[in-house]
């Protein structure tokens, strides 16, 4: 059998089923996990163009993330501009921004960079707490309604149910995988590559460094924006540390991390680990499963501390994995998962 | 015909001045040899002439156009491109995608780069090594590498900075061919080497630098019998 048909067969059969999630699945939980998960992939995909291809490790996504979120629901809240309009606002707000922090930013290289991202980003948040005109600053926005989307005089969704948002959150997971993957395959994968290896060595083979990093930083500000947007009107609002935090931003970037940088499916496996964990984690789950097999009694002190505590110690188990991943797979899970095909394919021969 | 004029190119670091008033030409279809012994500014100049330093003072002129201060990549779409000392391959990328890179400058098409990538492995004959990663390869296939990358951007003047250096004496041989073959191909190169016989075997021209300034130029022959370069390079003798 051949080996691209049988991929691209499996790839069709995994779209319809998620495209016929919904109409199977009723409960809201677990299409708002799904949601979750597809804002996630978005968020990991968008940031993976500049720092897993081009090697420019943003650690200040943030920035694009929210002001995508801002733009749309700021437009939405105080014009009563309908959201799907208010995203294109965002995303040509954000390309000015990308602009503006590239041509100063990509000055600096490795960790100045690092550095530069993260202040632009907390340059944002603080804008955002202090311009309270403009953004309502600590107290955020909520936009609890929104309007019906029409084409024309028929209604094509009311956004009543979450069954829209998880279809615009897969368009979006389409969307960021298709841009991926044909960066990947053009002239621009090859030298943000390059880019990425060995910035000298690109220089002199003809590559305009700035030029490059800037489009980078675009395209994956852009894809960045889009999810801002998107998380925006699904929760329906969005506040300073929520959608600028700093957390925002190491968040976005260990999606690629774990998942694998640089490679098409390391934000998508990074994801899969990621969302399902942290949800675990907040939710009790953990402890509840504890308690269930029998392992912990509910009413014990240990118990106790584990249903009031572990809930909070996310933050912390995620800070175990980082470590653990780049210990024992500097390469991600996808960068593993390719080194063990590998050996494998040699013992074969 | 003078393809490269350097021209009164000083670089000063600070107090230290790394070049000091180097002028010569280099003319088309020929080789010409850069020696002196280490620290004599031979990097430096090359740096200053594609771009990576602006030379503090001086000209270089290319086909007739003036270089100073134009960046590093369009010097390369001019037709000057150079290779590294210290090897710089694209580690993560394979030997094929890395010699893409350099085809890439010249066309917009995966498919013609490749055919281009292709043609240079094949002038270096690295055809079986298409498909491994540049990082994983030994020194000499990386500086062969660097060649046909470097080849792949189309050049019209080739800068090879010690392509020989920390190579046995049959992989030195080979590039040593490779160099003459690239020069029948109607290649100008500029070539910085220690290795004295090489040198003098590949190098129709040679131009010699101690502490950043012109000892000398001339013929292979004329160099070496010249008493300024052999005490620049082995001192004084004592009488």
């Amino acid at each position: 059998m051949n080996k691209s048909i049988l991929k691209s067969a499996f790839g069709i059969l995994l779209l319809v089923g998620l495209l016929l999630i919904p109409r199977y699945v009723e409960s809201p939980y677990a299409l708002h996990m799904m949601i979750l998960l597809f804002l996630s992939v978005a968020q990991g995909q968008s940031w993976n163009i500049l720092g897993g291809y081009a090697g420019q490790h943003s650690v200040g996504h943030a920035a694009y993330f929210g002001v995508g979120a801002y733009t749309t629901m700021m437009l939405m809240h105080s014009k009563n501009i309908v959201p799907w309009v208010g995203v294109w606002a965002g995303v040509a707000a954000v390309i000015v921004v990308a602009l503006i922090i590239g041509s100063i930013c990509f000055r600096l290289r490795g960790p100045y960079f690092v550095l530069a991202s993260i202040a632009v980003a907390e340059i944002m948040r603080l804008s955002a707490i202090n311009l309270t005109t403009l953004t309502n600053g600590a107290e955020g926005i909520l936009a609890t309604e929104l309007p019906a989307f029409k084409i024309g005089a028929t209604v094509v969704t009311d956004f009543v149910t979450k069954v829209p948002f998880y279809y615009i959150g897969l368009f979006l997971v389409l969307l960021t995988i298709g841009v991926t993957y044909w960066v990947q395959h053009s002239k621009l994968g090859y030298f943000f590559q390059a880019i990425r290896e060995d910035q000298d060595a690109a220089h002199s083979l003809g590559i305009n460094i700035a030029l490059y990093k800037n489009i980078a930083l675009v395209i994956s500000a852009v894809l960045t924006s889009l999810a801002g947007s998107f998380y925006g009107i699904y929760v329906g609002f969005v506040d300073p540390p929520t959608v600028l935090g700093l957390d925002v931003s190491v968040q976005i970037m260990l999606i690629c991390i774990i998942g694998g940088m640089g490679t098409l499916w390391g934000p998508v496996l990074g994801s899969l680990i990621l969302v399902p964990l942290s949800e675990a984690l907040r939710s009790n789950m953990v402890t509840d499963l504890l308690v269930k097999i029998g392992l912990v009694n509910a009413e014990s002190k240990i118990g106790i501390f584990l249903k009031e505590n572990l809930s909070h110690a996310h933050v912390l188990l995620y800070g175990i994995l980082v470590v653990l991943v780049i210990l024992f797979m500097p390469d991600g899970l996808m960068g593993f998962v390719k080194k063990l095909a590998l050996r494998r394919k040699r013992e074969a021969v | 015909m003078a393809i490269l004029e350097i021209k009164n190119v000083s670089k000063f670091f600070g107090g230290l001045a790394a070049n000091s008033d180097v002028s010569f030409d280099v003319h088309e279809g020929t080789i010409m040899g850069l020696i002196g012994p280490n620290g004599a500014g031979k990097t430096t100049l090359f740096n200053c002439i594609t771009g990576y330093y602006p030379p503090s003072k001086g000209e270089v002129i290319f086909n007739g156009r003036k270089l100073n201060g134009l960046d590093p990549d369009k010097v390369c779409m001019l037709g000057m491109v150079r290779t590294w000392q210290k090897v710089r391959p694209l580690a993560k990328l394979s030997v094929v995608d890395n010699v893409m890179v350099g085809a890439l400058a010249r066309t917009g098409s995966l498919k013609v780069a490749r055919e281009m990538a292709m043609e240079q492995i094949k002038v270096v004959r690295m055809e079986h090594r298409t498909n491994f990663l540049a990082g994983g390869l030994p020194i000499g296939e990386r500086k062969k590498l660097e060649v046909a990358r470097a080849l792949a951007t189309q050049p019209k003047i080739l800068l090879l900075d010690e392509v020989m250096g920390g190579l046995n004496p049959a992989e030195s041989e080979e590039i040593i061919q490779l160099i003459l073959d690239i020069k029948q191909r109607g290649l100008t190169q500029m070539v910085i080497e220690h290795d004295m016989k090489a040198i003098m075997r590949i190098s129709d021209r040679i131009v010699v630098l101690t502490s950043g300034e012109k000892l000398t130029e001339g013929s292979p022959q004329e160099v070496v019998s010249n008493p300024d370069v052999i005490s620049a390079y082995l001192g004084e003798p004592h009488a």
